[in-house]
């Protein structure tokens, strides 16, 4: 008897292990650039790796060096080809292409990583980093000595505007001298000129320089060489990068949606929805470097559990940075207005247009 | 901490962004002036930026990295001139392939130290500078060999090409091939050993890129620098003292955007972006009429004579 109990026990462990290899999930993503650049592809790939390792029977495929032109779309039918059920185009300029793949493979669940409709097969998800910023700011406002803190971004797009006003909102809370200067280099890849931006920035006496390029690498190390402090954006592993001068930085998660939704595809309850989450979620705050005294990691935590509660910097009355009133008294800037945000908020130097 | 002066800050940028520029910029004037036309400088400047990157980052020394940048940079311009003066292809077609190629070459080198963390060449600044405040404040005059180099390099540039019997033969094939070779030099000798040379700056050009200014390595960081350079070499009117001058204005233009915007400038950010080229466009056309005086006479023509 006990010999029977045994082997149906083995039985039907093995036939629950060959179910679940028939539900195996293959999972296809693609990146506009490397995974090793301290940024926004590593961010996707260290999620997604976990995911292959944790959740039996799931199998990852990685484009990089995708660029944002027709390519990208033989690359993603090269993944379904491939037997991938479960599409991650990764960076904005991919929609176009992600949405007519997906509507030749309707059995092929695509997440896509960026703003976009959605239908049965065709989710978009993003993380919220501009209210998130805030709590940055307060780590910068906290630490500098100079209340001169840098921004260097890429492109002046509604969401880069938005990182910016939340930064300088969070240090003017906790310092009301401090201004954000902000430097715009034209693209989200010009290393050289981020380079030469972040010393521009330094040369006017910035102490604390946070980014929204695609790889915070470059402007970090930069500013370590010449002894000032960063803030990191995208990954938050470009801590490595700084062992002097890293305060924090903000990274995205995406494990915790990504596993949701494969599990959904491998249980066939897939079906695209967009999904905005912000901190705590999708978002989070990199561990602390080693120069950062206690209270200010508590003033930053603090911060950042109440955006992660519902606090919405971005409330009226909010004035621009040229003293006219951009947001009057009880309207917010909501998740979906952030992409159209075209003002600076009072304390920071620069210009939008 | 008190504001820097704009000039000073000007100065320090110019610096900082004109570097790489210059030795792309005397590089290029040294095989224009063989009557070689290298449109594939991008590539040779990627070349370089990553061989030198990843021999850095991988002994961890960038001493190693640097002179290997050099050497790839020489190597890929020699391929150059196999294809031109050897093959006699045509100069202007294989100059774009020799890009392409090095777009591949530099992506394929670089892929495993993308995310590498290197130190850097060694940055030094002579004490009695040190103390004043201006400079304390800047980059200015902290530099490594690349950047004290850059103008004693264009010194040498300038003397090889117009003070010595090799620079004269150098001149004379760019001017006229058939001349020099009728005069006992062989033009393509002559080409073999300035491409040799252009590469080698090509690849310290590139090599200041990734080992000096932004330590880190990403695809195609060059982002076009390759190209201003060949203006640059019109601007100076093939002349390697006029290149010091091109390449710290062009690297003040940069300077200028950047400096302007962390002052708060009223200015908008597109309209500084554009400085840089606005001001390569400007340049090109005020020296447009004078170029046909300039210009080796010769320049991107092939040499059939000496086969």
């Amino acid at each position: 008897m006990k010999h029977l109990l045994r082997a149906i026990v083995l039985i039907l462990a093995a036939a629950c292990a060959a179910a679940f290899a028939a539900d195996g999930l293959v999972i296809g993503a693609v990146y506009v650039g490397s995974v090793n650049d301290y940024g926004y592809n590593r961010s996707f790939h260290d999620a997604l790796t976990q995911i292959e390792k944790q959740l039996p029977g799931v199998k990852l495929l990685e484009a990089e060096n995708v660029p944002e032109s027709g390519e990208v779309e033989s690359v993603m039918e090269g993944l379904v080809r491939q037997g991938a059920k479960l599409v991650i185009p990764t960076s904005f300029g991919y929609y176009d292409a992600a949405r007519k793949v997906a509507a030749r493979h309707r059995d092929v669940a695509f997440e896509f990583a960026g703003d976009g409709d959605t239908t049965g097969n065709f989710g978009v998800f993003f993380g919220q980093t501009q209210r998130a910023m805030y709590a940055m700011g307060v780590a910068a406002g906290r630490m500098t000595r100079t209340n001169k803190l840098g921004f260097v971004i890429g492109v002046p797009i509604g969401y880069s505007l938005g990182n910016v006003n939340g930064f300088q909102m969070g240090a003017h809370s906790i310092n009301p001298k401090a201004q954000t200067i902000v430097v715009v280099t034209g693209g989200w890849s010009d290393k050289a000129k981020e380079a030469a931006a972040a010393n521009a920035l330094l040369d006017q006496g910035c102490d604390v320089v946070s980014m929204h390029v695609d790889s915070p690498a470059t402007i970090i190390r930069a500013v370590e060489a010449r002894g000032g402090m960063s803030i990191g954006f995208q990954s938050i592993e470009a801590r490595a990068l700084a062992p002097k001068g890293w305060i924090t930085g903000l990274g995205f998660d995406w494990k915790p949606f990504l596993t949701e939704t494969a599990k959904r595809v491998m249980a066939g309850r897939f079906h695209g929805e967009a999904v905005y989450q912000g901190l705590g979620q999708m978002v989070v705050v990199a561990p602390f470097g080693a120069a950062v005294p206690a209270e200010v990691q508590a003033a930053v935590n603090k911060a950042a559990a109440a955006v992660a509660e519902g606090f919405n910097p971005f409330s009226g009355p909010l004035k621009d940075n040229r003293g006219n009133l951009a947001l009057p008294p009880n309207a917010t800037v909501g998740a979906d207005q952030m992409g159209r945000l075209n003002w600076y908020v009072e304390g920071v130097i620069g210009k939008v247009h | 901490m008190t504001t820097t002066p704009l000039i000073i800050s000007l100065l320090a940028g110019a610096i900082l962004s004109g570097t790489s520029l210059l030795y792309a910029t005397l590089g290029e004037t040294l095989v224009q002036r063989s009557g070689i036309v290298n449109l594939g400088l991008e590539g040779v400047l990627l070349v370089g930026a990553s061989v030198g990157f990843a021999l850095a980052a991988a002994s961890g020394n960038a001493w190693l990295g640097l002179g290997a940048a050099a050497l790839a940079g020489a190597a890929t311009n020699l391929l150059f001139g196999w294809l031109v003066v050897t093959r006699k292809a045509n100069q202007l077609a294989s100059g774009l392939v020799m890009m392409f190629f090095g777009f591949g070459v530099s992506a394929l080198v670089g892929a495993p130290y993308i995310g590498a963390v290197i130190a850097g060449l060694p940055k030094w600044r002579p004490s009695w500078l040190a103390d004043l405040d201006w400079v304390k404040a800047t980059t200015l005059f902290n530099y490594d060999i690349l950047t004290w180099l850059a103008v004693p390099v264009a010194l040498a540039v300038w003397w090889a090409l117009f003070r010595t019997r090799w620079g004269l033969g150098v001149r004379a094939v760019g001017e006229n091939p058939a001349v020099a070779y009728a005069s006992g030099r062989d033009p393509a000798r002559f080409q073999y050993v300035v491409l040799l040379l252009g590469g080698l700056l090509g690849g310290l050009a590139g090599a200041q890129l990734s080992l000096s200014l932004t330590l880190t390595w990403a695809e195609y960081m060059t982002a076009g620098r390759g190209f201003i350079a060949i203006a640059l070499v019109i601007f100076s009117k093939w002349h390697p003292l006029r290149a010091i001058a091109g390449a710290l204005l062009f690297g003040g233009a940069e300077a200028l955007e950047l400096q302007l915007e962390a002052r708060g400038s009223l200015i908008s950010p597109f309209v500084l972006q554009m400085s840089p080229y606005l001001f390569t466009i400007a340049v090109l056309l005020a020296w447009g009429g004078a170029r046909r005086l300039a210009a080796p006479a010769s320049l991107g023509r092939t040499f059939y004579g000496s086969t």
